[in-house]
């Protein structure tokens, strides 16, 4: 029993103290002094996360969004709402889908491809000898690897929703004869800029942070060992997806649950 | 210790877990001079090396560098520092993603303003020093365990540093270029007075070339002096690594119970 609690002890402490060293982490490698190099660094990492995320991004998107009109088409039709349609696709991709679905796929293409080249650096000495010739690995390797993640999700996110009501065009209005103007106009007149674009892209960046951060300390934390960066490759992924899917819940009661 | 130490090592403890590394060691590394370290595998030679680079912590005692505490300075100064010095990692610890020029010209790049004409030039002086200015176009990934050492050897030096910090240099070397490193980091000493502290076992190697040897075993200085006075120390364990000598004081074996026992063990004594 008391073994039982002394490791219950010892597992708050190591977590408490994973969470400083991460919040240190962020700190010193997200703040510090713009310059030319810095983004060009920056520039190259956009490409590394951001465009080559963009295909996977797309194409699920494009999915969920003709899945989306699919399912909802057989619903509402039994009530005759079917003309609803437009409202339901956009509402639930602004306010959700999007977020969520790119944030998980964001966490599984860009982020553990993060968390193991970092990880691989580190196995590899490359950080230790760069900060030997003076060069802050925080500054050169982690920041701008977290700002291109930062940057790029929420651009990603908006590519989803919009290729997601273009699916959902195709399917309701093309194939299963919903009439395109009640898809066109009932969406623009439900879809409030502040309310619906706003929020998910304010839950889009919470998530681009997390998402980051996660990848790039589970990377530069790791135990340098191939099996270390199997692990943390893997925590990557299941961290980063439990923490928006929880943090999804709780801005979404906060922002639609009318708790505010 | 002399006020011309450049680095200054004084009672330094170190431990991993529950295994102590360092109890309490005092060195003084002179400037100018090549200052080996040595000692059995194990010993805890590259720790040594991040201890006075500044990437671990000691658990007691100090470094100074120039008179600077190390492990005092902010994370700013601490990086200020380390443009003057250079370390060779046994790895050799390249950047993957840049090839063999742009691995040279990395310090370079990030730490001065030279056009690129001039970095070119510098690149190119320190790639013919280790011979390998042919190989300027090869990433990383293409060279040979020896030539990586090389290519870092030329990286660690492109910004000419005060102090060089070499781990394992001759591990690994054909014998050409094992005779060609040795030369050059002596050639390097005495051409530009860089302080150079080189950590290896190669005995016959780095004993030709050092002014002055420590001698770590157990987390101590086990001895220390000129190479000539080592040569000719008494002390058991010093005369077992010296001269290479597989029985002695030091043991070859890591501890294990009885070798009879251990093999024969349980089948045979049914």
């Amino acid at each position: 029993m008391m073994a039982y609690i002394t490791r219950l002890g010892r597992l708050g402490c190591d977590l408490l103290e994973a969470m400083g060293r991460a919040g240190l982490f962020l700190v010193q490698s997200m703040f510090g002094r713009p310059s030319a190099e810095g983004f060009r660094l920056w520039l190259v990492q956009m490409h590394m996360v951001g465009v080559m995320s963009l295909a996977i991004i797309l194409v699920s998107g494009l999915f969920i969004g003709m899945v989306l009109a699919l399912q909802g088409y057989t619903i509402l039709v039994d009530f005759g709402a079917e003309q609803a349609l437009g409202q339901m696709v956009s509402l639930s991709l602004l306010r959700e889908l999007a977020p969520v679905v790119a944030a998980l796929l964001f966490a599984g293409r860009a982020g553990s491809a993060l968390t193991a080249e970092i990880g691989l650096m580190k196995a590899t000495e490359q950080l230790t000898s760069m900060e030997m010739i003076g060069v802050d690995p925080l500054r050169r390797i982690v920041a701008p690897r977290l700002w291109a993640g930062f940057v790029s999700l929420p651009l990603l996110t908006i590519g989803f929703s919009v290729i997601g009501i273009w699916g959902g065009y195709l399917v309701g209005v093309q194939w299963l004869g919903v009439f395109d103007g009640s898809y066109w106009g009932n969406m623009q007149a439900s879809v409030e800029f502040i309310d619906d674009i706003g929020n998910g892209l304010v839950k889009s960046l919470v998530f681009a942070l997390v998402v980051t951060w996660i990848a790039v300390f589970q990377g530069y934390d790791l135990v340098p060992t191939s099996e270390g960066i199997s692990r943390a490759t893997t925590r990557t992924v299941v961290y980063s997806s439990l923490a928006v899917l929880g943090l999804d819940f709780v801005l979404t009661a906060v922002m639609f649950g009318g708790l505010s | 210790m002399t006020s011309s130490a450049l680095v200054e090592v004084e009672k330094l403890r170190f431990s991993r877990g529950d295994r102590e590394i360092f109890r309490g060691v005092d060195l003084s590394i002179p400037r100018g001079k090549i200052t080996a370290i040595m000692g059995p595998s194990g010993t805890g030679k590259t720790t040594l090396l991040k201890l006075i680079g500044g990437q671990l912590v000691p658990d007691a005692g100090r470094v100074l560098i120039a008179g600077h505490d190390v492990h005092r300075l902010s994370r700013k100064a601490l990086f200020r520092m380390r443009r003057r010095m250079g370390m060779l990692f046994q790895s050799g610890a390249l950047f993957s993603d840049l090839n063999v020029y742009e691995n040279v010209a990395f310090p370079l790049r990030v730490h001065t303003n030279l056009p690129e004409s001039m970095v070119r030039d510098v690149v190119l002086m320190k790639l013919e020093a280790v011979g390998l200015r042919g190989a300027r176009e090869l990433m990383p990934s293409e060279l040979s365990g020896g030539m990586t050492r090389r290519v870092a050897l030329a990286r660690a030096v492109a910004l000419d540093p005060e102090l060089i910090l070499y781990d394992e240099p001759f591990v690994g070397q054909d014998p050409i270029s094992m005779g060609v490193l040795v030369q050059l980091i002596k050639r390097l000493n005495e051409a530009l007075g860089l302080t150079a502290v080189v950590v290896s076992h190669d005995i016959k190697e780095t004993l030709s070339i050092a002014d002055y040897v420590y001698v770590i075993a157990d987390g101590e200085v086990m001895a220390h002096g000129t190479p000539a006075s080592l040569d000719v120390e008494q002390d058991p364990r010093v005369y077992q690594f010296v001269h290479g000598e597989p029985d002695g004081p030091v043991p070859f074996h890591y501890p294990a119970n009885d070798f009879h026992e251990d093999i024969l063990g349980q089948g045979v004594r049914s």
